[in-house]
């Protein structure tokens, strides 16, 4: 193992591989810092490049991506008060009080030290937890794969938002685009013109999926943008401020790492936990909200905890943790590997030099947050509208070079168009995406399970692994159930009482 | 009408999964006379998918019943009242969707650079802010055509030159 890891080492350390990392850190930062701008929009935009790189190469620019975007969204969190990322929405709470009193720079810098902080946990966690639980998953079939498949399909109950009924909605419009083009038996589905036969690419629909809707938003509806950001002022962390909010630091980074291992949870739940248990625990929690720095702290620690963590599924057992991490799967799929236990046993040395790279991505996190912490503060001025027009036209370049087909980029407008109407219609995104990614292993599995079968549904209740798979599936099925009936009933209480 | 978006939603799915199942699915997937073994047949998952979608939007359109009849009699919001008052909203989307389709078509005839030079434009002629006009016509004649070099130069990526420039060029290169 050393010496696996040893060689992993000396093939990561190499000038592109590190040009790749700072890129992506880079890269992720400035797209996390601007409001309306995500994480996944990031890695989705960053996809079409990752064609002509390494395989390691591409993965470890979007985790750096993914890593440097869930930072950079407490940048415009602090300075003008929106969180550039969802996970940040909790740093706002203390950052912009902060930044009002002059001491933006002072809030940035803890959120840089605590985001490393709590990558690095991360990190090590990835490579201890992943490998034994990939172990284990090595030992399953095509019908376990499927009860896998089936339970990871439940994530989209956690990713519905606001209406589960919507969610499931757009799971299915999602599933449904997947079984376009060739199935595993050659026949053709839902093969309306000559390119449809090859199926929809994954890149172009989601990149139009997430890129697109916020610039016809943007020219439909002509929003003010009427942020305003603040100056850095006082820089320093002192040594007692850091040593004050190191507890709140580990204990976000370990609620990151628990929190983002379980598929659906993701780094905005742990935000908001983390800072919820250090302003229960802080003998300063009654200054919590006010700008205490602890706080921020305890949100990014948290935050940037869940990343690494979120691998632990994807890499084990093939099960995207959050959004993000589904597209990672899609770019894992792109480039020959599939994630899962199979990954452990035919591409060890790629799975080491990611774990290797991981860490130092780490690194060149802190090292690009201090070196340029100033300039990526101007990013979040960037005017929504120079800026939106210009990703569209990179999009289309991006595509097209992909397989040099206009094909492509015609899907990449309709998605768009079509993303926009789900915008409107409040349908979520993120279940479809999972939908799209997941789909194709479903029905795969299922078909290939029930042919060895001979058509006998017993097949997927032969091993307690598929059982096992299957318990958890019904209990997240009722789980769900009993939380929409609560929702449901406690509204209709409500309604009742306000009418009375 | 914001307070219908469910009931709309629902609408929606609801139709557009009935078409997938009653139209889409019988004329678009063919199932072949012979399917080796005991496989299921192509048609099974998309049919399940659209039963599910379907039932799925039916049931979005009884839960949001309710709500969308109270916010309807609370206020008087037809679906006439709801088009007059977003007319411009819906001119602008109008407008965005026929710049995509001419971008679309007008691809392969003039080419990849000129035809992404005035899609940028539009653009930014459609967000309606002009504060940084030159920031905009600098980006809109340079952006692509610095994205059209680095494709080209490091991803040999073959862009179409569109078919009324191509003739010229060529004319032009032999003449050189």
């Amino acid at each position: 193992m050393w010496n696996e890891l040893l060689f992993a080492f000396q093939s990561v350390a190499t000038l592109p591989n590190f040009l790749a990392m700072f890129a992506g850190i880079w890269g992720g930062v400035i797209i996390g810092a601007i409001p309306g701008m995500t994480g996944t929009m990031a890695v989705t935009l960053a996809l079409p490049f990752t064609f002509y790189l390494p395989p390691v190469t591409s993965i470890l620019l979007l985790v750096a991506l993914y890593k440097g975007s869930t930072y950079g969204g407490s940048i415009s969190a602090i300075l003008i008060k929106t969180p550039g990322t969802a996970s940040a929405a909790c740093t706002v709470l203390d950052g912009y009080p902060l930044a009002r009193s002059g001491k933006g720079g002072k809030a940035l810098n803890m959120a840089l030290v605590s985001s490393c902080i709590g990558d690095f946990v991360s990190n090590i966690s990835l490579f201890f937890l992943a490998m034994p639980l990939a172990m284990f998953a090595l030992r399953v079939g095509p019908p376990e794969f499927f009860m896998l498949m089936a339970f990871s399909l439940t994530i989209v109950a956690s990713i519905s938002g606001r209406s589960l009924v919507l969610g499931i909605i757009a799971a299915c419009l999602g599933l449904l685009l997947a079984t376009v083009g060739e199935d595993i038996y050659g026949s053709y589905r839902f093969a309306l013109s000559e390119d449809m036969k090859s199926g929809l690419g994954m890149v172009p629909v989601l990149i139009g999926l997430f890129a697109l809707p916020e610039l016809i938003k943007m020219i439909v509806f002509r929003p003010e943008d009427n942020s305003e950001a603040m100056k850095l002022g006082d820089n320093r962390l002192t040594l007692s401020e850091f040593r004050g909010s190191l507890k709140s630091i580990f204990r976000g980074s370990l609620i990151g790492v628990i929190l983002g291992a379980i598929p659906g949870i993701g780094p905005s739940t742990a935000a908001f936990f983390s800072y919820s248990e250090a302003r229960r625990t802080s003998k300063n929690g009654d200054r919590f909200g006010e700008g205490e720095i602890e706080g921020i702290a305890a949100s990014e620690s948290a935050n940037n905890g869940a990343c690494g963590a979120t691998m632990i599924p994807l890499l084990a057992l093939g099960v995207p943790g959050d959004v993000i991490t589904g597209v990672m799967l899609g770019a894992f799929m792109i480039h020959g590997l599939t994630p899962g236990p199979l990954l452990f046993q035919n591409n060890l040395g790629e799975v080491y030099s990611l774990f290797i790279g991981m860490l130092f991505s780490s690194v060149f996190l802190f090292i690009a947050g201090k070196l340029t912490a100033s300039a990526f503060t101007k990013i979040s001025r960037i005017p929504q509208t120079l800026l939106l027009p210009c990703i569209l036209i990179l999009c289309v370049y991006g595509i097209y070079s992909i397989g040099a087909s206009p094909f492509d980029v015609t899907v990449l407008l309709v998605m768009g168009v079509v993303g926009f109407a789900m915008m409107l219609l409040n349908i979520p995104a993120a279940p479809f995406l999972i939908a799209f990614i997941l789909g194709p292993m479903f029905e795969d599995n299922m078909r290939r399970s029930l042919a060895i079968s001979r058509g006998d549904l017993g097949v997927f209740f032969q091993s307690w692994i598929s059982w096992g798979f299957f318990a958890l599936t019904i209990l997240f099925i009722i789980l769900t159930i009993r939380r929409e009936w609560t929702k449901w009933r406690n509204k209709s209480r409500d309604a009742a009482q306000s009418a009375s | 009408m914001n307070q219908n978006r469910d009931f709309y939603a629902g609408l929606v799915a609801t139709a557009f999964f009935a078409i997938v199942l009653f139209i889409l699915i019988p004329v678009y997937v063919k199932v072949p006379s012979f399917i080796p073994g005991f496989a299921p047949p192509p048609d099974m998952w998309p049919r399940v998918i659209a039963v599910l979608g379907l039932v799925m939007g039916v049931l979005a359109l009884i839960l949001a019943f309710p709500k969308s009849r109270k916010a309807s009699g609370e206020k008087v919001t037809t679906l006439g009242f709801y088009l007059n008052r977003n007319k411009v909203f819906m001119t602008r989307f109008a407008i965005l969707l026929v710049v995509f389709a001419a971008f679309v078509y007008g691809l392969p005839v003039i080419g990849f650079v000129p035809a992404t030079v005035l899609l940028l434009g539009v653009l930014f002629l459609m967000t309606g802010n002009f504060d940084r006009r030159f920031w905009m016509l600098g980006l809109t004649l340079i952006f692509p055509v610095l994205l059209y070099l680095l494709f080209t130069e490091v991803n040999h990526t073959p862009f179409p030159e569109g078919t009324l420039f191509s003739s010229s060029l060529s004319n032009l290169t032999t003449l050189i």
